[in-house]
């Protein structure tokens, strides 16, 4: 990640955590993490780049700083907001801003991207009667599924209809988009561009041009959500629910239940203070009708919490409460206020 | 009575003739001799075991240190039209090696690498296959890495043994006597050792000596820019092999690549792809780029850091010109160059402090930390304090001898070929004009006919998105 592209996801008006960015873009799950994600509006960017490592960003937040277009400000954790001169360079820069982000943390991106790019270059291969070729190099999971798909819908009209599906897909996307992503795949005689060859033919970043590729993977799996679609076997299963199993599990003991929060804990093995981490990240994860917040944030509680609290979001600080609202009301209800407030603001 | 050799590999690979030490190999092993072939990058050893697995019934086991290219070999030999062939290394994930394990015994051929293979269950699931052949790839790795990397390298000869010593080929494309003695001693065999030369004739060699990093720099953008493509430029560093590419092709508008362990698999994949497509003219790259490529016609390989050995040297630039046809062997050499492998050797060996505090408090290290694996190793191989210093040290000379005589090649007034081949016993003495330029003698590509004439096409047509999925999908036949 370039500073111009680190520079499209900080903001003038919030202070940011460069730890969150990076650790969203790690892939790394924990409630704070997403809880920031979704007020800075990047929880797309979870697991976009696993291999990042810790402190990768450091150097790139840095060389904004220097060049005055960010500022530190002072936390416990490195933040940055963005300088006048950066929000303006900001909103000069021709940035890519992918149609599909909203769903990228419903999808297993890396079994989607290795499924179909496989799949392609077998349909491609297959097409034009070609049996020796260097398959793409993937796990053994994804090797089977694809082998498994594709004898069981070959037949000499597949490749006019993966043709068929795909231009439909791309045709939907900015044209770019559509041949950054084209371009990207391996098939009979074209090994395929990396993203860094697609950066320096079109003059934008790495990520930039990643970025678009996954819009582009996205919106081919959107579309092969469809039971018609010929890749829809292969790439259905990569659509998840965007909260763990064991989340999944907490939420289904409290809704379908009387129970207490602490006897769902008991009853499923777990400390109570993961069932609480559990329906936080559902809170945040999953839309506002999938959490049962009448019970979990009674009336009362949430005039008494309101009544104490600033009315931006950003600024609420749990420790900044009186200790005797903090003896009434714990932490998890605090943020499950913060995140049932931040989720109301998105429905407006 | 089974058909001959040469019927078998018209039968099977489609071949008429051998290529020197092929046919040597394969005969030996029909007569059942165990056999270390020594015989240069390019002969095509693979093709050995591959024809005898392809003749008898049963399992060809092949020991290969190189992790990340098992799995390309796998793939090769797929590509070949072996179907029943896996590998298994510390990289197959524990899903892949249940898959593997449930069909063991209906594999050909299995890549295993030598730690996989020193576990006990492990061995014994191979105990119970039927064994036709024991192939150990790179087998000088017993001698030139055990020490250093790959201890498990040490443990073949008790795992032959535990396997009731099968008929085992040994493969190597460098080793001098004294290599293939302990080979041999470390196996307990006796085999019959195939030799071919080591030499490639059509391989002009050239050291240039420059005085520092950026004449180096510059030299190289001459020769990239004057000579016939397709060319690798190997570097010791990732980061440099990627600058260097982005910088090569701003500076000659070539297409030009970066190949290092660095890249994600797909990226390895589309750059080794374009690169055997004719896409792209260079590849800077790190050893990381090497085996797996079976691209015949690649005039040049440079050399922009000083290799460790000569043996290393030797299969880098061996993989220029495998048609037979006229190729370059460029060393770039700037004065000091012998530091950076130098740190790299020091770098990768746990110091005599370091070793003695081990032994007194094993459990308090980091297995984490290569040196403190190896140590772990010896100590859990009830190998002694005193026995491992001394391997140490041991090991320590030899790779400093090893980089002696890469400088002495750097530094060779007279003729290249001569002290590259007598490092490894086949001395030549016939030296000509046509054969090397050391240092101090011009290269003069135009006499070699590697000199670039035509300019080269600037960036290829681009397609429209819809047209370049068309042609993945539509064919016009």
């Amino acid at each position: 990640m370039t500073p111009q592209d680190l520079l499209q996801l900080l903001s003038q008006r919030q202070v940011r955590r460069l730890r969150v960015i990076e650790n969203l873009l790690r892939g790394r799950k924990t409630v704070s993490t997403l809880y920031w994600g979704q007020r800075y509006g990047l929880l797309y960017l979870l697991g976009l780049d696993k291999a990042l490592q810790r402190g990768a960003l450091d150097q790139v937040a840095q060389t904004l700083v220097t060049q005055r277009l960010a500022a530190w400000t002072q936390d416990e954790q490195p933040q940055l907001r963005l300088t006048p001169a950066g929000h303006t360079q900001q909103q000069a820069t021709t940035y890519y801003h992918p149609q599909t982000a909203l769903t990228w943390p419903r999808v297993d991106l890396k079994l989607v991207t290795q499924r179909l790019f496989l799949a392609v270059q077998v349909v491609s291969q297959y097409a034009h009667h070609n049996v020796q070729y260097y398959p793409l190099m993937t796990d053994l999971a994804t090797q089977q599924a694809v082998r498994q798909w594709f004898h069981q819908i070959k037949s000499t009209a597949l490749a006019q209809m993966v043709l068929t599906a795909l231009t439909h897909s791309l045709t939907q996307l900015p044209e770019l988009t559509a041949m950054v992503t084209t371009a990207g795949l391996s098939g009979y005689q074209q090994p395929g561009q990396t993203t860094a060859q697609l950066a320096r033919t079109y003059q934008e970043s790495a990520w930039e041009i990643y970025l678009r590729r996954v819009d582009g993977v996205i919106q081919i799996a959107t579309d092969a959500r469809k039971r018609d679609h010929p890749l829809h076997p292969l790439l259905a299963p990569a659509w998840q629910t965007p909260v763990t199993r064991s989340a999944q599990a907490t939420l289904a003991a409290v809704t379908t239940t009387s129970l207490s929060l602490d006897q769902v804990a008991q009853q499923r093995h777990i400390k109570p203070s993961t069932v609480r981490e559990h329906l936080l990240e559902a809170a945040i994860m999953l839309p506002v009708t999938a959490v049962p917040y009448d019970r979990l944030l009674p009336q009362t509680t949430r005039q008494d919490l309101l009544a104490a609290l600033p009315g931006a979001l950003d600024d609420w600080e749990y420790m900044a409460l009186t200790p005797e609202l903090q003896a009434r009301y714990d932490f998890f209800t605090f943020r499950l206020l913060a995140i049932w407030c931040g989720k109301q603001g998105e429905m407006a | 009575m089974m058909e001959s050799l040469t019927a078998s590999l018209k039968r099977g690979f489609g071949h008429t003739t051998f290529r020197e030490g092929q046919q040597a190999a394969l005969t030996a092993l029909e007569q059942h001799q165990d056999t270390l072939a020594v015989l240069p990058t390019g002969a095509g050893k693979t093709l050995i075991y591959q024809l005898y697995g392809y003749r008898h019934a049963g399992c060809v086991l092949i020991v290969s240190p190189l992790l990340a290219l098992m799995t390309d070999q796998v793939n090769r030999m797929r590509v070949a039209g072996f179907r029943r062939v896996a590998a298994i290394t510390s990289l197959t994930s524990y899903a892949e090696r249940q898959v593997i394990l449930a069909h063991f015994a209906d594999y050909q051929f299995l890549f295993l690498s030598p730690e996989m293979l020193a576990q006990p269950t492990m061995l014994a699931q191979v105990q119970q296959l039927r064994l036709s052949l024991l192939v150990i790839d790179e087998a000088h790795c017993i001698v030139q890495w055990g020490p250093d990397f790959r201890p498990e390298y040490l443990l073949l000869g008790a795992i032959r043994e535990r396997l009731a010593r099968p008929l085992t080929l040994m493969l190597t494309a460098t080793a001098d006597s004294a290599t293939q003695h302990e080979i041999a001693k470390q196996l307990r065999t006796t085999p019959q050792i195939i030799t071919e030369s080591i030499d490639r004739p059509n391989i002009f060699l050239d050291v240039e000596a420059v005085a520092n990093d950026a004449e180096k720099r510059e030299r190289l953008l001459q020769l990239v820019s004057q000579l016939v493509f397709p060319g690798v430029v190997y570097f010791s560093s990732k980061q440099l092999a990627s600058d260097m590419a982005q910088w090569l092709q701003e500076q000659t508008g070539l297409p030009i690549a970066a190949y290092h362990a660095g890249l994600s698999s797909e990226d390895r994949f589309k750059i080794q792809q374009q690169f055997m497509a004719g896409e792209l003219a260079v590849i800077c790259a790190t050893s990381a780029f090497g085996m797996g490529i079976d691209k015949n016609d690649i005039r040049y390989v440079i050399h922009y850091h000083l290799p460790t050995d000569l043996g290393s040297y030797a299969q880098e630039m061996g993989r220029a010109g495998r048609d037979g046809q006229q190729s370059l062997a460029v060393l770039l050499s700037a004065p000091g160059d012998e530091r950076l492998p130098l740190t790299l050797m020091e770098a990768n060996r746990p110091d005599d402090t370091t070793i003695q505090r081990f032994y007194a408090h094993p459990q308090a290290f980091d297995s984490d930390d290569p040196g403190i694996a190896l140590l772990t190793f010896y100590y859990q191989h009830g190998i002694s304090l005193a026995a491992v210093q001394t391997l140490f040290t041991r090991r320590e000379q030899e790779r400093h001898h090893a980089l002696a005589q890469m400088l002495a090649y750097a530094r060779e007034p007279d003729c290249l070929r001569d002290r590259w081949l007598t490092a490894f016993g086949q001395a030549d003495s016939t030296h000509t004009a046509k054969c090397c330029a050391p240092a101090k003698v011009p290269l003069d590509l135009a006499a070699l006919g590697l000199k670039r004439t035509v300019q080269p096409a600037v960036n290829p047509v681009t397609l429209d998105w819809r047209a370049r999925l068309e042609t993945l999908f539509l064919s016009n036949n």
